[in-house]
């Protein structure tokens, strides 16, 4: 970084209100010209897809941990304080006591209130049994400052192969652990959950931001993958009459974002590993979202090559997404209001790209 | 005595069996045999067993995705070198899955590679590419 | 004023041999604001030896970075400035230096030119107020006059500090070094140049060391460097309970507008945080830039500190996962590269006297070669 450079963001920092220390949030809290005075100002932390391992005794793969444990190290750091932080599902790898134990020891240490989101990981050994002891319910919604958050558990899947399909409980944790596995099945929230969600939203007046957080992407990307939700056409229609909806998802282990109607969809990173894009994969079709800049893979035999966490800021009643990335450039997808969709602020341009976001 | 029949049969309609020729079923043969091996292939590339934490290929490289086997051979920073697929699954084996490596032509590496190749049949050789 | 005649023009007779790469090594990059000349070689040469240029005027660049010494000030752990105010951080060394992408440890100049400006001016080092010191005594000395204007063609009230860096720039770019015995086996084919013991050490440094995922090397030249900058546990491992308060009075300091280069080099703890202080990145906490290792074994102690004195003990640092000793806490910030290796003790040997090989013969120090020249190119 240039003297140049550095002088610059001195200045960036003094520029802001408050005497607030804005260093540790590249993101400006500075609240955008015609914004309303209505419009919630407050930010919230990220972390997703964690897939803690046990490999036996007192062992985790090591890795895995490692991911995690810097996560929340980090996120700790941040000044100013985010509101809350929100851990995205699939905490554990195959779902054992040992791993949500281990994983939710790692979490505990966060220093601000935590709300979790279920993974399929975390799922299919005991069917969320252990995972309430420690985290509640499978789906909820509260309110804060304004703005409407709902967690939906979008990993459940038909009966037959959750209950008849498999000798053992473990079996089925295998099956569905295997992304690639042909003999998946597709997410789904369900229709209990269906139900559930109407009659939330029903109480929520169309201007009120609404903010959805959910495993899998609500969006039918590539089902080889289970980049999938069954009922994403319906999940949609009931969020579309409310004037700003944000979908996050974790699931991917990538940055995608997309924009349908008025919901903006994006996703979250792993703290333990990168996934490829669908379309890398040769004998398949899939249907990406509008993906404009694909993720950096600068080096993709680095431990925390495309892993990290992420911080939310939702100054403008939009969520504008920092992905904070151990072995990479940060990466910004902040709503633009212009355009009316998700946008990366540095790289939509394609005369700024890096070859490390078109290599694998 | 069916089999020996048809056998005798062709004979007869082909002539005299000649020294570098083979016919549409060893080739269909062979082709199954592959299939046989890369199947094994998948089987390791799925399998926790092939490194010593529980790791799988799979779990990073899902349908072997992302591994790019037409790009090689090509530069690897991790080995500071141009080097081969094969290389490359080695640093894999012994890196995040914590295993040993296998040689080139160990059964099991042979497998893996034609899972990999199979998973990006089509796609064109683009040596080299990083 | 002699003495300087003839320093300046041995600089010029090395600085013009010094026009291609030794082997292991590419061609040396030279900004094209600042080609190499041999006036401004032997100028930069004066410059960087000149104890004039501090406050009590007994401190020089060449008082940290000894040519006898490779270039550094071993065995110092951090350096000494004037009135041997220590400072935080172990001198690197200049040789090769020309190749690096960003200077200093947390990378806070962006090329050779840059960096020479800072010391001049830190508290610790040579302490003056500004760089106006410097310019009085230059337009002051007509042997300097007539160099500056052989080489920029610049008078006497035209000549700016970019001047006096960029000669001294110049001349550190001739300060390369290759041909070690690595390079000649590696590179130039001979199979006897290296021991059995190197070899073997090499295929761990592939191999179960890790090492090349950081230290890098090409198909056909060797930086062991990969420019990036990495948290391997060392300083930070002694801050880690106090990284909020800290990273929080830095930024607090920063955006008063405190200088970096003098908050990194004067309070220990700060120093520690590495590149964070320089980026403001969370992902930098603790990071420091991957050194070469050409002539590692002549440049002890090693580390951002100088806090590890032997390549043994540096070796045993990462086979523990970037914790000394073993059972130490790991920090939270740890490099993804970084965890334990489970080598053999006969690893950790080969791999200590493959390191050795990476001296340049200029610098081996039972060679018994003079080691007047000032400049000591490379070959």
């Amino acid at each position: 970084m240039s003297n140049e450079t550095l002088n610059g963001r001195r200045d960036f920092l003094k520029a802001t209100t408050s005497g607030v220390i804005a260093g540790m949030l590249p993101v400006s809290l500075v609240r955008l010209a015609g914004a309303a005075e209505s419009d919630p100002d407050f930010t919230f932390a990220y972390i997703s897809d964690s897939h803690i391992q046990h490999i036996k005794g007192n062992e985790f793969v090591r890795n895995w941990d490692r991911g995690l444990i810097r996560a929340v190290a980090e996120a700790n750091l941040l000044e100013p304080k985010p509101d809350f932080v929100v851990f995205g599902g699939d905490l554990a790898q195959l779902g054992t006591k040992a791993e949500l134990d281990h994983g939710a020891e790692i979490l505990a240490g966060l220093n601000y209130k935590t709300r979790v989101v279920m993974g399929e990981h975390d799922y299919y050994l005991d069917l969320g049994e252990y995972w309430s002891d420690l985290y509640g319910d499978h789906y909820y919604s509260w309110d804060h400052k304004g703005v409407h958050f709902i967690t939906l558990n979008s990993i459940l899947t038909y009966d037959d192969w959750t209950f008849d399909r498999w000798e053992s409980p473990e079996r089925r944790m295998n099956e569905m652990a295997g992304l690639d596995n042909p003999n998946g099945s597709p997410f789904m929230v369900g229709d209990k959950q269906l139900k559930w969600l109407k009659k939330d939203l029903s109480k929520v007046s169309r201007d009120t931001p609404v903010v959805v957080f959910s495993h899998s992407p609500l969006q039918k990307i590539y089902k080889g993958w289970n980049f999938w939700t069954e009922e994403a056409d319906d999940v949609q229609a009931m969020l579309k009459p409310f004037k700003k909806v944000n979908v996050i998802y974790g699931h991917v282990h990538q940055i995608q974002y997309n924009q349908i109607d008025k919901i903006a969809f994006t996703s979250v990173m792993s703290t333990a590993w990168p996934w490829p894009y669908p379309e890398s994969y040769a004998q398949a079709e899939s249907h990406l979202p509008i993906l404009t800049v694909p993720m950096n893979r600068a080096d993709p035999f680095n431990e925390r090559d495309a892993t990290g966490w992420q911080f939310m800021n939702m100054h403008t009643g939009r969520v504008d997404l920092e992905f904070n990335l151990y072995n990479n450039s940060n990466r910004t997808i902040a709503f633009n209001r212009d355009k009316g969709h998700p946008e990366d602020v540095t790289f939509s341009d394609a005369k700024t790209r890096t070859p490390a976001q078109s290599h694998f | 005595m069916k089999k020996v029949a048809v056998i005798a049969v062709s004979l007869v309609l082909a002539g005299p069996v000649v020294a570098d020729e083979f016919t549409k079923d060893d080739t269909e043969r062979w082709m199954e045999q592959f299939e046989l091996v890369a199947a094994e292939g998948r089987r390791l590339w799925t399998s926790p067993e092939i490194g010593t934490n529980g790791v799988a290929c799979a779990q990073c490289h899902p349908n072997a995705a992302n591994t790019h086997p037409e790009t090689y051979p090509k530069f690897q920073k991790q080995l500071g070198r141009v080097t081969q697929l094969w290389e490359m699954i080695n640093w894999c084996l012994r890196n995040p899955l914590e295993g040993d490596e296998l040689a080139a032509d160990d059964p099991k590496m042979v497998a893996m590679l034609a899972y990999v190749h199979k998973e990006r049949r089509g796609v064109k050789l683009d040596p080299g590419k990083h | 004023m002699n003495k300087l005649l003839i320093a300046a023009c041995l600089s010029i007779v090395a600085g013009t041999v010094a026009a291609q790469a030794p082997l292991g090594l590419p061609e040396v990059p030279v900004p094209a604001n600042n080609p190499q000349t041999p006036e401004k070689i032997a100028l930069g040469s004066l410059l960087f030896h000149d104890v004039q240029f501090s406050a009590t005027g007994d401190v020089a660049c060449a008082t940290c970075h000894v040519a006898e010494k490779v270039f550094t000030d071993s065995p110092l752990s951090v350096s000494e400035g004037i009135e041997k105010k220590t400072g935080t951080r172990n001198a690197p060394t200049v040789v090769n230096a020309a190749y690096n992408k960003t200077q200093f440890w947390d990378g806070r100049s962006p090329d050779l030119e840059d960096q020479a400006r800072h010391p001049f001016l830190n508290p610790v080092e040579m302490a003056l107020p500004n760089h106006e010191p410097i310019l009085e005594i230059i337009r002051g000395d007509d042997g300097y006059l007539k160099m500056f204007r052989d080489a920029f063609g610049v008078r006497a009230k035209d000549i700016t500090i970019d001047h006096v860096t960029k000669a001294i720039a110049a001349f550190e770019r001739t300060q390369i070094s290759g041909n070690s015995p690595f390079d000649r086996w590696y590179f130039g084919g001979e199979q006897d140049a290296m021991s059995a013991a190197a070899v073997r050490g090499f295929a761990v440094f592939l191999g179960n060391g890790r090492c090349i995922s950081c230290h890098a090397i090409e198909q056909d030249f060797a930086l062991f460097t990969d420019h990036q900058f990495h948290n391997i546990g060392v300083g930070i491992n002694d801050i880690q309970d106090r990284v909020p308060e800290l990273a929080h009075a830095f930024q607090v300091a920063k955006n008063a507008g405190a200088d970096v280069d003098v908050t990194v080099l004067t309070d220990p703890d700060t120093s520690h945080l590495g590149r964070f202080a320089v980026d403001d990145q969370l992902s930098s906490m603790g990071a420091f830039k991957t050194s070469t290792l050409r002539n590692i074994a002549v440049t002890a102690p090693y580390m951002h500190d100088g806090s590890i004195e032997t390549l043994r003990e540096v070796v045993e640092h990462y086979n523990n996962g970037g914790v000394t000793p073993a059972d130490a806490a790991v920090n939270a910030f740890l490099s993804g590269g970084i965890k334990p290796l489970n080598l053999t003790e006969q690893e950790i040997d080969d791999l200590v006297v493959f390191m050795e090989s990476l001296t340049s013969p200029q610098f081996e120090p039972a060679s018994g070669e003079s080691v007047a020249t000032a400049t000591g190119s490379g070959e």
